[in-house]
């Protein structure tokens, strides 16, 4: 799984996602909610709990999902029709939307954390370059950015550092807070930012396409046999669950 | 792109570097949001999602800075491990289309306090489209879908256009923009 070519596996996982977006049928998505988990699972190491415990906060999530569109649906078709849910009697449709609804939730997010949990970051940004012909200049710009993430932190200290030396007010409400450092955060990103452009340039990066890579990425044929896979398995769950009803 | 300087390209990565942070910490936000009252929780908040492209758009003005800054932003929280994966790059380039559609009707002239609550304008519009498909709106009460554009679209001219305005005019304050747009009218404007 952590070799498959990550431009391919985010591919893949995008068109699944939104295949997944004209999905009604609650059968078919929590069908293929649990092919992505075990496929995750299986072929990409992860431990169990660190995937459930990613999956918690999801869990909520559709449960908000699934009372909300419970409490705000749609008039159905055929309100007569109704069928018992936990302790109320509700129009099938409308149970149907909401079940829908809070599984394609699970859909979601097993098939992010696919791509989330077995892929590396720094990969996934070269293989766009090498696959996808993002422009080098951009691509290799966005990867200065992303290293500032850890910097900014320590930023943040430094900040909080001052205004103490400063007798600026800490014990202050959480909006002012926000006020206090945003903007200092903001002018040390950007100063950050254009002293490392300027030291891209001087070393020789000029951004053009015709440059080497020390990691070159290649699509392989097992990359085409995910994708593909992963795909058709989506159609096996629609045409299951149809005749499963 | 060919007319784009280094800096532009790694000032534009860093802001939405920060912000991708900040939508970030608003996801759980939303989920409380939501939890509360329901799917309109979150457009009353959804004008921050837009924020980078407004403030980034302002301040280097050229075209494309809307769009390309929200992209980053996406893939940003993907790279950091958004709980929401790779889809949010694709809501991404939606929410950033749309506010850059806004700039690009005034051809990259105006950065007016209008054109820039258009463009959050803009992106509410084009992320209420995408957010129909894929969040299954269709499965509600249509008045209550008009009720959440509504407010996502007043969410988005408020919140992205006039806070996203107020964050960039205060960074120019601090100086750090000289070699900007935004920074360079700002100095004119003091000036004169």
């Amino acid at each position: 799984m952590h070799n498959i070519n990550p431009s391919v596996k985010a591919g893949t996982v995008t068109i699944a996602a939104i295949a997944v977006a004209f999905l009604f049928d609650p059968v078919t998505l929590l069908l293929y909610t649990g092919w992505t988990m075990a496929v995750t699972l299986l072929l990409g190491k992860i431990q169990i709990r660190k995937y459930f415990l990613y999956l918690l906060p999801f869990t909520i999530f559709a449960l908000g999902m699934l009372v909300s569109t419970l409490l705000f649906a749609k008039t159905p078709a055929h309100p007569s029709v109704t069928q018992q849910f936990l302790f109320w009697n509700l129009p099938s449709e409308t149970v149907q939307d909401a079940l829908a609804l809070a599984i394609r939730v699970f859909s979601y997010a097993t098939l992010s954390l696919l791509f989330v949990l077995t892929t590396d970051k720094v990969a996934f940004i070269l293989s766009l370059i090498q696959q996808c012909r993002v422009s080098p200049k951009l691509a290799y710009g966005i990867l200065a950015g992303y290293r500032f993430l850890p910097l900014l932190t320590n930023e943040l200290t430094t900040i909080r550092s001052a205004h103490l030396v400063r007798g600026a007010r800490t014990k202050t409400s959480r909006l002012t807070r926000y006020k206090q450092y945003t903007i200092p955060l903001l002018a040390s990103a950007i100063r950050k930012a254009e002293r490392t452009a300027v030291a891209m340039e001087s070393k020789g990066f000029t951004g053009e396409r015709d440059r080497t890579y020390y990691r070159s990425y290649h699509i392989r044929w097992t990359d085409w046999v995910f994708g593909f896979v992963m795909i058709c398995a989506l159609g096996l769950c629609i045409v299951f669950s149809k005749s499963f009803q | 792109m060919k007319n784009w300087r280094m800096k532009d390209i790694v000032v534009m990565a860093a802001l939405a570097v920060v912000f991708g942070i900040v939508y970030l910490v608003f996801l759980p936000v939303n989920v409380v949001m939501m939890g509360l009252i329901g799917p309109i929780g979150t457009d009353i908040i959804f004008g921050v999602w837009f924020l980078v492209s407004i403030v980034a758009a302002y301040i280097i003005q050229k075209p494309g800075v809307a769009l390309i800054s929200e992209t980053i932003a996406g893939i940003v929280e993907v790279l950091i491990g958004s709980s929401v994966g790779p889809i949010v790059i694709l809501s991404a380039v939606v929410q950033g289309f749309g506010a850059e559609a806004a700039f690009t009707i005034t051809r990259y002239r105006s950065y007016h306090v209008f054109v820039l609550m258009g463009a959050g304008i803009g992106a509410a519009i084009t992320s209420f489209i995408w957010g129909y498909f894929r969040g299954g709106f269709t499965a509600l009460d249509p008045s209550y879908v008009v009720l959440m554009l509504v407010v996502r679209i007043i969410s988005g001219a408020v919140i992205s256009g006039l806070i996203g305005k107020a964050i960039s005019e205060a960074l120019a304050k601090t100086g750090t923009l000289t070699s900007f747009p935004l920074g360079k009218t700002y100095r004119q404007r003091k000036a004169g």
